[in-house]
């Protein structure tokens, strides 16, 4: 097993997510929505919050990453590049990108910033990680597709280090038009402050959560239980997405993973049930797996009694 | 000259679209292209249908346009060695390493960035010409203002849907399908077919039509919200699209009814050849392909919308264990 430090890393939109929120269990946090230019404050839109954001991570001792927008289009552009601008005068860590035309800005304009490839990117093959080695990525989160077999014969040929989402709200899609503006009179609330609402769509068993332009997951993709087969096939670098969530989530779902990654490391496969209690607690409309086990994206695949399943939901009453 | 592209779900349907007019067809081999197996063609199929294309002046391609696994590489070099020893014309594909390694196996063979690529702007563009790409398939969101961007600057050839779908997401930026269910069985030449997921060549249940309640908390605030997703027909953009220089005006349909898809090639064709022989500089009068193109549309929605129907009914079964 790879010696390699195990990275925790999430994400946060904007600087008042960032002054709010406990990082103590954070190894790294990316920076900035990826969906909207207009999200609340967003850093990717505001350069001076994105230098202030970085400095603060810095100050912390975490590592900064800026993400960058996952669907731009040429009116983008201007403003990516003020973000990759800012991202290396003030000594981000890494840049994260979605879309290939921005990893190639990044690997033209600005050649020392470490890369890493982003899930909307497509990362499917070993044959594609090498192609996005050559434009500078030095990381890769497979897309959220992908088997944790698949992932692992990627790994297996190209070694490349993987990062890979093991809680939160998996990216399920990413429109350019936002369907919560259709409500504004209605509903008396006004962009940006329409997707600051918790918004899930419904049908049935179904749930997705909406942040305007995003569609995520209505489950949360937890991967707790099946931390030792993460380590064991080489990761050492996992997302838990908070980018549309609570600080109190943030902080209390990374203090969860944190001490279960060290259990994990230390070959311990006993799991705390307090653990379990607080990744419920947040957890709206159940957990699943994703695809990380050859499934529909919201199974669970977990042997826990009393994981949720597929057609299970926790109850409200228990949050 | 523009290039009229029609697809190839089976072997009628090339008989078809060529006879119709068709400068060009597409057909994906089975379990390798973003439709459900039923509308891909099998590999000799695919051979037949070089020979139908090309006796009727018409040009080929394949479409390997998933994004495939590690291992399913090294096959897809080997299916792609015998078509090209076939004769076809040019390939559509999405994956990136898959685009690298064809184009040093095959420099002669031209790649079309397929739509699951999802080019959305001119660095994007770049970036695909860089990897040996020299046609682009555009985004359905983008507006003739960043088309003609795209014509200016960087020079490969735009290929523009002229019917399809607009999604509500970007495509090939969705996996909303198989979140909700996704099948896997090996086909009997070992092929995965993922049935769910379009961007590995499954079929797409369409859940983003499902009857959506938008809720918050314990509150459910609304009955049914709509995320857009409608098939639509080009027709005032045609002529403007032509000035602009496209190089191929696309018609998506392989799950269509072969009649239906006929008529619709036909009726392009019509229109593409009418606006080239209408003197330059002269207003050129749509009306009349208006009122054609109204019963094709109410054609093909009657047909669309039985499919979504079954598939939001399928999207609900129970995935069997193996």
């Amino acid at each position: 097993m790879s010696q390699e430090r195990i990275e925790l890393n999430t994400s946060i939109p904007n600087l008042r997510d960032l002054k709010a929120s406990d990082l103590s269990a954070y190894d790294a946090v990316y920076l900035g929505d990826i969906f909207c230019r207009l999200y609340e404050g967003n850093f990717l839109e505001r350069p001076e919050d994105l230098r202030q954001g970085l400095r603060i991570l810095r100050d912390r001792g975490k590592r900064a990453y800026v993400a960058t927008y996952a669907a731009p289009r040429n009116d983008f552009l201007p403003r990516v590049r003020k973000s990759l601008e800012a991202a290396a005068a003030s000594g981000a860590d890494a840049v994260e990108v979605h879309n290939l035309g921005i990893l190639k800005i990044a690997h033209d304009e600005f050649p020392g910033l470490p890369v890493h490839v982003g899930g909307f990117a497509n990362v499917y093959t070993d044959a594609g990680v090498e192609v996005l080695r050559g434009f500078g990525a030095v990381r890769f989160t497979p897309n959220y597709e992908l088997s944790l077999d698949e992932i692992r014969e990627i790994t297996a040929t190209c070694g490349a280090p993987m990062e890979l989402l093991v809680h939160g709200k998996m990216p399920l899609g990413i429109s350019d038009y936002c369907f919560l503006l259709d409500y504004e009179g209605k509903w008396g609330v006004k962009c940006p402050d329409l997707c600051q609402k918790e918004l899930f769509l419904k049908q049935g068993d179904w749930a997705m959560k909406s942040v305007g332009k995003g569609i995520l997951s209505g489950k949360d993709v937890c991967m707790l239980e099946h931390l030792p087969r993460l380590l064991a096939d080489g990761h050492r670098h996992f997302r838990i997405e908070t980018v549309s969530e609570s600080p109190a989530y943030r902080h209390e779902v990374a203090a969860v993973y944190r001490q279960a990654f060290a259990h994990a490391a230390d070959g311990a496969l006993e799991q705390d049930q307090g653990w379990w209690d607080v990744v419920r607690a947040h957890a709206r409309n159940g957990l699943c797996n994703g695809f990380y086990f050859g499934k529909s994206g919201m199974d669970y695949a977990g042997i826990r009694p009393e994981a949720p399943g597929s057609f299970l939901t926790i109850s409200p009453s228990t949050q | 000259m523009v290039e009229l592209l029609a697809p190839a779900g089976n072997l009628p349907m090339v008989e078809a679209v060529v006879a119709n007019g068709a400068n060009a067809v597409y057909a994906g081999p089975r379990g390798w292209s973003r439709r459900r197996d039923r509308y891909e063609l099998s590999d000799e199929d695919i051979r037949e249908a070089v020979g139908i294309a090309h006796a009727g002046g018409a040009k080929i391609r394949v479409a390997i346009n998933t994004n495939m696994q590690s291992h399913e590489v090294p096959p897809m070099l080997r299916k792609m060695e015998r078509f090209v020893s076939w004769g076809v014309d040019g390939a559509i594909m999405t994956d990136v390493g898959a685009i690298a390694l064809v184009h040093r196996h095959f420099p002669h063979l031209t790649i079309h960035a397929s739509i699951g690529a999802n080019i959305l702007n001119d660095e994007d563009v770049r970036f695909y010409r860089s990897i040996g790409v020299s046609q682009v398939v555009a985004d359905t969101k983008l507006t003739l203002k960043e088309l003609a961007s795209r014509k200016e600057q960087i020079g490969v050839g735009i290929e523009i849907l002229i019917h399809a779908n607009h999604c509500y997401t970007y495509l090939g930026k969705c996996w909303m399908s198989p979140y909700h269910r996704l099948e896997r069985t090996v086909d009997a030449f070992g092929k995965d077919q993922f049935k769910g997921s379009p961007n590995r060549g499954g079929l797409d249940y369409r859940v983003c039509l499902e009857s959506w309640e938008l809720h918050s908390g314990e509150t459910k605030w609304e009955d049914r919200v709509a995320l857009k997703n409608d098939a639509f027909f080009l027709l005032e953009d045609i002529p403007h699209l032509i000035d602009l220089g496209v190089h191929c005006l696309k018609v998506q349909g392989r799950e269509y009814p072969v009649p239906l898809v006929a008529e619709i090639v036909k009726f392009y064709r019509s229109l593409i050849d009418g606006y080239l022989a209408h003197p330059k500089g002269q207003p050129f009068d749509l009306a009349p392909w208006r009122a054609t193109l109204a019963g094709i549309e109410g054609e093909r929605n009657a047909a669309r919308g039985q499919t979504t129907r079954l598939l939001l009914i399928e999207a609900r079964q129970l995935v069997p264990v193996n």
